[in-house]
């Protein structure tokens, strides 16, 4: 058995995965750096409600009205230079992996976007799929509890409730209102109150928590 | 046809399914569960979307999540797989009212299929040969009356579900008292519906069945027949086509009987018709499978049909486009279920992560899997790791290529029965074309895991 698991990994050549995923990058590059700005900047100009653009073996597709939240995974995903890698690691037989990285699409890089937020943020994560909806009165640097309603998620009528896992101050938006989200994805980051206390903050004692219901 | 369909469901058929939207031409989204992040179909699909968590009761069973995961997505159809919400009357219902088509009959030919009993009249109403059983069991006393005229030993069943849960195999009115409610209380448990019948229990029966697809518009055509009868608790382990336990003549004439009564009860896309073949050769209808079936694969080896492809275009309203004359049939395939299970262990399920993974090649070798090395098994579903596939010209010749295939599989990691095919391979009894399906539970697994060691 040893032997023929060590067959297996050298079957494929070192050169030719290194040849691939030195192909991605470039195409992620391109699309970073190019195609990705042209993009948005077009899709807000015309009145389309999507475009689709192919770049070798890459696919970018901007849709409205998640055209925000696309533009956020396309971002993450051009700057996630673990992905082919991840994929695609030497020495693994690839037999699963047939057309390598154009598949390994829009689902990756949410758990990439994770990755790139700051460490020791934590986020309000969405309790179903379907369209996001924010609360309107909290902003920056509000206080909320562990507990408090922050928003919800609509799904075919029935609202499920986006609550704080924490107690600690709102930070920046991940999710558009009007937003199509999926199950577990971060809404809204927050900022732990131990933390703020930690960094001294004044004004984090001195706001008032927002009660547990809009 | 569909623009973009949302695939509702995990492992090697969300792949299957994947790989016939691509060949349509169809968009596709893979709903995955949290513990399904790093499937292959999640990984491989243009686009993918988080429905709940690892539980499959608020993820592949939730009909909300489901739904709204395909509204979200732009989605027009949900193709539901096999298991799950695969032949839920209701949930196709609450798809279609939601402007959305459900793969798979519509609502109220699931519904008019959805007893096993019912289906068992209608069928026989239409000249299908049943097995003798009773009607619904009213209690523990109809059940002793109704066992006395079907005769023991008889098997008592659940109306509703599959998969054996809630199944007694009974020899006399005392195992019948102490059995009827267990499986009473199971099948309630299980399916949520504890209406249960008898059935007439052939002993070394064979398990046989003919797929058959039906369209929109009563065009009905069959696909052969398929052998199930390597079992283990019920489970199919191993399937071929065409089965060794019947002539030409007799395949021939099931067939056609079958499709002929299904095309006259009001059926519509694709169907498999089960049946029980016992020691004289005579057949008998127990149940329908209103999806595409785990085994389907042989059959598109010896067809050359896409089966997938046809559900999906049957759904989308197309015409079958091809008659019966255009079905051949040619060679014998056989498949075996690779799963993640120790035979050594009682066929303890096992977790875990896959080291290294080969999938073997060669003529007529084909492998649906959703595996990849480092892929994490996760311990919430079925221990399905993938199925290996076999075309020859012959089953003398398929059985060669099965055994060269197994012996080139590698899966690291994790406990297969791959060990165990082999030894069936190599059993008298199977190249004799006589398995049973109490064969692997008669005498269990030991001698053949045992023989495959040597």
């Amino acid at each position: 058995m040893p032997a023929r698991q060590q067959n297996a990994s050298v079957g494929r050549t070192g050169a030719q995965e290194a040849l691939r995923v030195q192909r991605d990058h470039e195409a992620i590059g391109r699309l970073a750096d190019d195609l990705l700005p042209a993009l948005i900047a077009k899709l807000a100009a015309s009145g389309l409600g999507e475009i689709e653009v192919r770049e070798g073996g890459w696919k970018a597709r901007l849709r409205k009205p998640a055209g925000a939240d696309e533009a956020r995974r396309l971002a993450a995903r051009a700057s996630a230079e673990s992905h082919a890698a991840r994929g695609l690691a030497p020495g693994r037989p690839a037999v699963s992996h047939g057309r390598g990285s154009e598949d390994r699409d829009a689902r990756r890089e949410d758990s990439e976007a994770t990755a790139k937020t700051e460490p020791g943020l934590v986020a309000a994560t969405s309790p179903a799929v379907g369209v996001y909806h924010p609360r309107r009165d909290l902003t920056v640097g509000t206080r909320v509890q562990a507990g408090d309603r922050i928003g919800w998620v609509d799904v075919l009528g029935v609202q499920q409730d986006v609550i704080v896992p924490v107690d600690g101050l709102i930070g920046s938006s991940l999710a558009e209102a009007g937003e199509a989200v999926e199950y577990g994805q971060r809404l809204v980051q927050l900022d732990p109150l131990e933390r703020v206390d930690e960094s001294g903050d004044p004004g984090a004692q001195g706001r008032p928590a927002v009660a547990g219901n809009a | 046809m569909f623009t973009k369909i949302l695939i509702a469901n995990r492992g090697e058929i969300a792949l299957r399914i994947l790989r016939a939207c691509r060949t349509l031409g169809i968009g596709a989204v893979v709903a995955y569960s949290e513990a399904d992040r790093e499937s292959l179909a999640a990984q491989l699909a243009d686009e993918a979307i988080c429905i709940g968590p690892a539980d499959a009761r608020h993820s592949y069973l939730s009909a909300p999540a489901i739904i709204s995961a395909a509204v979200v997505t732009g989605c027009d159809a949900i193709h539901p797989g096999y298991g799950f919400l695969s032949e839920d009357e209701g949930f196709a219902d609450v798809v279609r009212a939601h402007d959305l088509t459900f793969i798979g009959p519509p609502a109220e030919v699931l519904e008019r299929f959805a007893s096993k009993e019912a289906t068992r009249r209608l069928l026989g109403s239409h000249g299908l040969p049943t097995i003798p059983g009773s009607g619904m069991l009213r209690d523990e006393a109809h059940a002793i009356g109704e066992a006395e005229r079907v005769g023991y030993p008889v098997l008592i069943k659940p109306s509703a579900g599959g998969g054996g849960k809630g199944m007694r195999l009974v020899r006399t009115p005392r195992e019948l008292e102490s059995a009827f409610k267990v499986s009473r209380s199971e099948a309630k448990a299980a399916f949520g519906n504890d209406a249960l019948y008898l059935e007439k229990y052939l002993d070394d029966n064979r398990h046989v069945e003919i797929q058959v697809a039906v369209d929109r518009f009563g065009n009905a055509v069959h696909m052969g027949d398929r052998d199930c009868s390597v079992q283990r608790r019920h489970q199919k382990v191993i399937e071929e086509t065409p089965s060794p336990a019947l002539s030409n003549a007799a395949r021939k004439e099931l067939a056609e009987r079958a499709v002929r009564a299904i095309a006259a009860a009001g059926y519509e896309n694709l169907g498999t018709l089960e049946f029980l073949l016992d020691a004289k050769g005579d057949a008998y209808f127990i149940e329908i499978n209103c999806r595409v079936q785990v085994e389907h694969p042989i059959t598109e080896l010896c067809t050359g049909i896409d089966l997938v492809a046809l559900q999906i275009k049957i759904a989308a309203g197309e015409p079958l486009g091809l008659t019966q004359a255009d079905i051949v049939s040619t060679g014998h395939a056989i498949e075996f279920r690779i799963l993640a299970e120790d035979p050594g262990k009682d066929f303890k399920p096992q977790g875990g992560q896959i080291g290294a993974y080969l999938a073997p090649g060669g003529p007529g070798v084909r492998m649906d899997s959703h595996i990849y090395p480092g892929y994490e098994v996760p311990p919430y579903y079925d221990s399905l790791l993938g199925k290996l596939s076999v075309w020859a010209p012959d089953r003398a010749q398929a059985i060669a290529r099965a055994d060269a295939a197994l012996r080139e599989m590698l899966v690291d990691g994790v406990m297969t029965n791959i060990e165990l095919h082999r030894a069936i391979l190599a059993n008298q009894v199977f190249i004799d074309g006589k398995v049973t399906t109490n064969l692997l539970d008669r005498v269990g697994s030991a001698p053949f895991v045992a023989a495959g060691n040597r």
